[in-house]
């Protein structure tokens, strides 16, 4: 080890930042590549695709409570009404006009909504309320993901569970395993110079520290996820961003790809101004990518399988502000979506009239137990192996 | 070997003196575009083209600008505030508030905190991303109160939500140009009345408000933390007296301090490489300058790796560590290293076949190749292009030890 080179690489190379330490036992390429394709993902096996809206999405005016005269008064100049409204689900509550397939979606009873979900005394940070609810840790003692740590009790196979995009959401990253990632752009084995190098690059070496070892493993990953989606992902998507990832989803599970947890995700829901032009576009966003991709689903040998769980880090600050927005919030409603799905409403909604000390709605059922209605019913894992010390679960299938 | 190190660390703290790399970088001066045009003209189009093109050069400009430097720790701790102050151009549309709050970073990049809070309190860039222009004393918004107390200068948890409701009333009145980042204060906007931040009451203004934050000894510890955090390890934590390399709020104190501490050295202490600092190594080491690439290949990889200059995914900044170890970046990393290794200078694999790999291992700075991976280059011997272009992936290389 030479010192000085240690030294200068810190800077010269523009070094990056650190990391906790992902790795397991290797397989070879061959092994991966023939295990995916030979074996698909057995029949009637459930899979759960997580939809992350990023930023914090206004549940109140997601699903309103109309008839909650403190939601009118509160926030007078967003407040939704009339023909912003679809027609009532309940004596309290419509969906966004915005939200027209995901609105039929519930009257086919395949749409729970788990109302004012959060964690206790919310404390109204993007970064730190996603650090929560991707980890499931209240504290930051637990960095890893909740999906990683699943991740972890699995035989490791780069197919079980995977994001798309380029870039590893935290909830993906387990203490021992990681999800891999498909881009949306195709994933494909290298070409050219160098590329006859590049696999054995790949393979695990007895000198490698856990995060060298890691980069080792994300090339012997892409050889094997290439190798199985690479043919798979050439049609090229259309609309927009979350309808075009999760379509790739759709294609990828009606080709039986064994796969059992997928990851989407939407961004700028921090609607601080001008919310009702730029959430309604993104709710519209969300409805169309999901009545699309249901429909997709409906069309295969899988649409009893898969169930969509939809959540942002937190809903919005019930009294808006003059900026037509809203500002950070606590609680908001999860969405659980599939044929398998006991449609309706779980937990109670909180009431615009009693707010905590910061003016936000009571938080009335813990995130962690959605997840572990998650975990048990679609992953079929005890939440306490994934979420130490937790038990209680909200179960709507 | 002390001697050495010392020299090392002596070159790697330089800054504040003439650059004569930078003075090769190309200037690049961008026009005030005004406010948006009549949707439709003609007018229209040329302003979208303007401002796409205005992007793509800022990040070219910038991207010169973190190869060319023969002393890169001021780029290296400009780009670091960049994401400290993580601020996108998706929303500010504008380049050139973008380039005038770069410029206000690099200028303050090794200086005084003080400074810099202040400075970025009022950027113009900064405040339109975070709603600041739209802050009203009957109304206030809170995003930028809220997210310089916990992402720029205390941390989480530091605060309480009367701190922010209070410090976005000591925000009000600011009004931002969109188009130039210019800010200034409408008296008649301003909540001047005295109000309590953090235990402190009087009547705050934005300068008064920065300043405040900046006092308290939790903003030491904090930006030690981050810097801790982006140069050394996420997962340790800094020694207990790296905030008192801080007290007097030096930002050139403070990396000294890092630097000479023994945590530099440590090989414990591993690091996975961004897209855009690994892509500037790999062009300093070949000494390739990012603007004489493919300009639309480069930035569409690089956008696939998720990481382009001025477009962080959000106020948090970056991503670290195993987020950018994905075997779907790989293959656009593979595909950039394609595109620098065509275009570098290879000579410093002129060596005899038998000490071609060392001589690889030197060259781009690896302490060390594993045996998988010298066994794997010893097979490109005959080619120099394909050797550093796999060796660009490698896994040593990727990240640091």
């Amino acid at each position: 080890m030479n010192d000085c080179l240690m030294d200068r690489r810190r800077f010269l190379q523009w070094t990056g930042a650190g990391v906790f330490a992902a790795l397991t036992t290797q397989l070879s390429l061959e092994t991966l590549a023939g295990a995916a394709s030979s074996s698909p993902l057995p029949t009637n096996t459930p899979i759960l695709v997580i939809v992350t809206l990023y930023g914090g999405n206004d549940g109140l005016n997601t699903v309103v409570p109309f008839t909650d005269p403190n939601y009118h008064s509160t926030r007078s100049n967003i407040a939704l009404s009339g023909s912003q409204l679809l027609a009532p689900i309940s004596d309290s509550l419509a969906f966004n006009s915005s939200m027209p397939q995901i609105n039929t979606l519930y009257g086919q009873n395949k749409v729970a909504i788990v109302q004012g979900v959060s964690y206790p005394n919310p404390n109204l940070s993007h970064f730190s309320s996603m650090a929560i609810w991707q980890s499931a840790s209240l504290t930051g003692a637990i960095t890893s993901g909740w999906i990683g740590r699943w991740l972890d009790l699995q035989p490791h196979n780069p197919f079980t569970a995977i994001g798309i995009g380029s870039t590893l959401p935290p909830l993906l990253v387990g203490d021992k395993s990681v999800a891999s990632m498909v881009d949306l752009g195709g994933i494909w084995p290298p070409e050219g110079s160098g590329a006859t190098i590049l696999p054995s690059l790949g393979q695990p070496s007895s000198s490698d520290v856990p995060l060298v070892a890691s980069a080792a493993t994300s090339i012997s990953d892409l050889y094997a996820t290439s190798a199985v989606l690479g043919p798979l992902v050439t049609k090229s998507p259309s609309g927009s961003f979350l309808n075009e990832q999760l379509s790739l989803v759709a294609t990828l599970i009606n080709a039986n790809v064994p796969t059992r947890v997928w990851e989407v995700n939407l961004s700028s829901f921090d609607t601080h101004a001008g919310e009702q032009e730029y959430q309604n576009a993104l709710l519209a966003e969300v409805d169309a990518a999901i009545g699309t991709f249901m429909t997709s689903i409906g069309s295969g040998s899988r649409s009893n399988d898969v169930t969509v769980m939809i959540y942002s880090e937190f809903g919005r600050r019930v009294k808006s502000n003059a900026s037509l927005g809203t500002d950070h919030g606590s609680s908001g409603p999860v969405f659980i979506i599939g044929n398998s799905v006991k449609g309706g409403l779980y937990g109670e909604q909180p009431s615009c009239g009693s707010l905590d000390v910061n003016g936000n709605l009571q938080v009335t059922t813990d995130f962690r137990s959605v997840y572990g209605g998650v975990l048990e019913d679609v992953l079929s894992t005890p939440v306490g192996d994934v979420i130490p010390s937790w038990s209680s679960t909200v179960s709507v299938q | 070997m002390q001697r050495g190190l010392e020299a090392t660390r002596e070159t790697v703290l330089k800054h504040g003196i003439e650059d004569p790399g930078l003075n090769s970088a190309p200037a690049l001066t961008l026009p005030d575009l005004g406010p948006y045009p009549t949707p439709n003209t003609s007018a229209w189009t040329a302003f979208w083209n303007s401002i796409y093109g205005g992007n793509n050069q800022l990040v070219t400009w910038w991207l010169d600008r973190m190869t060319l430097a023969s002393y890169p720790l001021n780029e290296r701790m400009t780009w670091f505030w960049h994401g400290h102050f993580a601020t996108s151009i998706s929303k500010v549309v504008y380049p050139l508030p973008m380039q005038v709050q770069n410029n206000t970073q690099r200028k303050l990049a090794l200086g005084n905190f003080r400074d810099l809070a202040r400075e970025m309190v009022l950027d113009g860039a900064l405040n339109f991303w975070l709603d600041n222009e739209e802050n009203y004393v009957e109304s206030p918004n809170e995003n930028l109160a809220r997210e310089f107390m916990e992402l720029f200068t205390l941390g989480v948890g530091k605060f309480t939500q009367d701190d922010v409701t209070s410090a976005a009333m000591a925000l009000t009145g600011y009004e931002t140009t969109q188009w130039t980042g210019a800010v200034s204060l409408n008296a008649t906007g301003h909540y001047s009345k005295p109000i309590t931040i953090l235990g402190r009451t009087a009547p705050f203004n934005a300068q008064g408000f920065a300043a405040l934050v900046v006092s308290l000894r939790q903003n030491a510890n904090f930006i030690s933390d981050r810097l801790w955090f982006r140069f050394v390890s996420s997962t340790t934590s800094p020694p207990p007296n790296l905030a008192a390399h801080f007290n007097d709020r030096d930002v050139a104190s403070l990396v000294n301090a890092l630097v000479r501490s023994s945590a530099w050295t440590n090989p414990a202490n591993a690091l996975v490489k961004s897209p855009v600092e690994w892509f500037v190594g790999a062009c300093r080491a070949l000494k390739v300058q990012p603007s004489s690439l493919n300009q639309t290949n480069l930035q569409w990889d690089l956008s696939q790796m998720g990481q382009i200059p001025f477009n962080p995914p959000n106020v948090g900044g970056w991503p670290s560590g195993q987020a950018w170890l994905s075997g779907a970046a790989l293959q656009y990393k593979f595909a950039v290293a394609q595109l620098v290794v065509a275009a570098g200078d290879l000579s410093p694999l002129s060596v005899p076949s038998s000490k071609m790999v060392q001589a690889c291992a030197d060259w781009l700075g690896v302490p060390e190749w594993s045996r998988r991976t010298a066994n794997s280059l010893a097979a490109a011997t005959s080619n120099p292009s394909e050797m550093v272009t796999a060796a660009l992936c490698a896994p040593e290389y990727l990240v640091s030890a």
